[in-house]
């Protein structure tokens, strides 16, 4: 880390105070294109797609960061409070942006959030969520949306008129974006196709996978931390039963996600004779398309369980 | 009895989990007894959370967390020892200055890193849940050596604990046998911060080396009753874990606490029943 960003980070609070009281500056700002954020790597590279070269587009969150745990710094705040269009998840993903995120509404910015317009999965009974917690017991609502290109394919026409809104005409991107997030649908459908339906069962290092096991029809077996975020620790109990759901089903293979305990993966996997996979849950591969990663998640799982 | 043992019958994973802890409880009841003799408790804190940025380090360049914790600790023992040899300042300024730096330090690498592996709250909570084979010969080697260094130092060690004064007139420098305390405390940190975590790695050096001061008078008796009830914190916390659906590391913990907090409560009102005050002793 550079002194730059050290001394930025710990200027947060002091520049958030700085910035709601000057908020009406905001339009003053050098650049006169439209300023576009958004919150999370992944759903920038489809923003980025629809918005091409009409707006300067910025995420946030480093790519690889882990969303349910980074914490955005002063120059982060700073660029939300003066965007003339948000764009985030919501469902808790920007657990750690939401204070900023809220301070941005009521100094008037914009804010898109991206599950507003999709129809967002509930957690199911039996994936393995701690069903103590009413954000995670069956019914509550899973923030990973990525996991599904159709399910992405649902805000592109409702993003496109935000944009419109804010001078961009997106219209024709929005419509390519669409016909192409149906393409890799029938893409990832041939991929995953080799995989016998038997062996068609996943379990991750945490409930991560749903919106993309709901499509393609796998089914969840359970995760290392049995959480809909990864910042949980996994229990004992969990993990025995975990250890005997796997032997049961008689999975191939564990996914290791970022934020996974790997020692505790590698401990599970030993004892059920199952191989650890890695798979990029949360991270763009190198070329920074959505198309790729997708691809990339389904190469990954038909070259584990076929 | 089901309750009791089933669990770790029908997993193996559970079974490396307690062994590890068992091994982990023997090295920190015997480290941590000279901790508490000696009042090196808070230097013990700030040794377990100064290993913090040397972990972090050593995985973001790759190269295994025991070797970055042991550079940590170096760190932070030289530092202290520099603080209160060149200035009029107390060794408890220069250990909280040396702590609070350190844990700072480790949480900014986690903080700007991207695709962190272990994550923070994996370094701070360990993973007993997911203990290797080769973990299991580590601690044990780290548990042997630090039997050997306590039993083949066992006088001056044993002088320095009760009389300072004593160990330096018999011709054992009180300095150089508090940095061999301190090098015991540092490879029972270094070795079971990834069973344990750091966090909770000094609450496992002190609850039962804690409860041995409080039930022994003589340092080997002592050394033996916080093994046993490291030992048995390690097995309740783990079976909590299992049935309660709770966190492995820190129930091994809150157990050992509660462990001296029932002893100690017990032997209170005991004393204050007993006119004649006689401390409890057994061993």
């Amino acid at each position: 880390m550079n002194a730059s960003t050290f001394i930025a980070r710990l200027s947060v609070p002091l520049l958030g105070l700085g910035l709601v009281a000057c908020g009406s500056d905001r339009t003053s700002a050098s650049s006169t294109r439209p300023q576009i954020v958004v919150t999370y790597s992944v759903l920038g590279s489809v923003v980025k797609d629809v918005v091409g070269t009409e707006a300067d587009v910025k995420v946030l969150m480093p790519n690889g960061a882990n969303p349910h745990e980074w914490s955005p710094s002063a120059k982060d705040v700073e660029s939300l409070l003066n965007a003339d269009l948000v764009i985030d998840n919501g469902l808790g993903l920007e657990g750690n942006l939401q204070d900023p995120l809220n301070e941005a509404k009521s100094n008037g910015v914009r804010v898109f959030t991206v599950a507003d317009h999709v129809t967002v999965r509930k957690v199911k009974a039996g994936e393995g969520a701690d069903t103590n917690d009413p954000d995670q017991a069956p019914g509550a609502d899973d923030p990973h949306l990525w996991m599904d290109p159709l399910t992405m394919k649902q805000w592109i026409g409702a993003l496109v008129s935000a944009m419109k809104e804010v001078g961009i005409d997106s219209a024709s991107s929005g419509a390519r974006v669409e016909s192409d997030l149906d393409t890799l649908n029938a893409d990832v459908e041939s991929i995953v196709g080799s995989i016998p339906a038997e062996r068609r069962k996943l379990v991750t290092g945490h409930e991560s996978m749903g919106y993309f096991a709901e499509r393609y029809h796998f089914q969840l077996i359970g995760a290392i931390v049995p959480s809909i975020t990864s910042q949980a620790e996994p229990s004992a109990g969990e993990l025995a039963a975990l250890t005997e759901k796997i032997r049961q089903a008689g999975v191939p293979a564990i996914f290791a996600e970022i934020g996974t305990p790997q020692a505790t993966v590698g401990a599970i996997a030993g004892d059920t004779g199952t191989k650890v996979v890695e798979l990029s849950t949360h991270n763009l591969p190198a070329d920074g398309t959505y198309r790729s990663f997708v691809v990339n998640i389904a190469t990954t799982i038909a070259d584990a369980l076929r | 009895m089901n309750w009791f043992i089933r669990p770790f019958l029908d997993n193996p994973f559970l079974q490396r989990s307690l062994l590890a802890g068992v091994l982990v409880a023997i090295s920190c009841s015997i480290a941590g007894t000279f901790v508490v003799l000696r009042g090196l408790a808070f230097l013990g804190d700030a040794l377990a959370h100064g290993v913090l940025p040397g972990v972090a380090g050593a995985l973001l360049i790759g190269v295994p967390g025991i070797l970055g914790a042991a550079v940590g600790a170096a760190v932070m023992i030289t530092g202290v020892n520099l603080v209160t040899s060149r200035s009029r300042l107390s060794s408890d300024t220069a250990i909280g200055l040396l702590f609070v730096g350190m844990l700072g330090l480790g949480v900014m690498m986690v903080s700007r890193s991207d695709s962190f592996t272990g994550d923070i709250v994996g370094i701070l909570f360990g993973e007993i849940l997911g203990v290797s084979r080769s973990d299991l010969v580590q601690q044990a080697i780290a548990a042997l050596v630090i039997a050997v260094i306590a039993r083949v130092f066992a006088r001056p060690l044993l002088l320095l604990s009760f009389d300072p004064e004593q160990a330096d007139i018999a011709g054992w420098p009180a300095r150089r046998f508090e940095l061999l305390m301190l090098v015991m405390v540092t490879i029972c940190v270094v070795m079971s911060f990834q069973t344990v975590g750091t966090l909770l790695v000094f609450g496992m050096l002190l609850a039962p080396a804690g409860c041995g001061a409080l039930l022994a008078r003589r340092v080997p008796a002592m050394m033996l009753w916080g093994a046993a009830i490291g030992s048995l914190s390690v097995y309740v916390g783990l079976l909590i874990s299992y049935h309660f659906n709770l966190a492995a590391g820190a129930s091994v913990v809150v157990v050992a606490v509660t462990i001296f907090f029932v002893i100690f409560v017990v032997q209170a009102i005991a004393q204050a029943l007993n006119q004649r005050h006689v401390p409890v002793v057994v061993g």
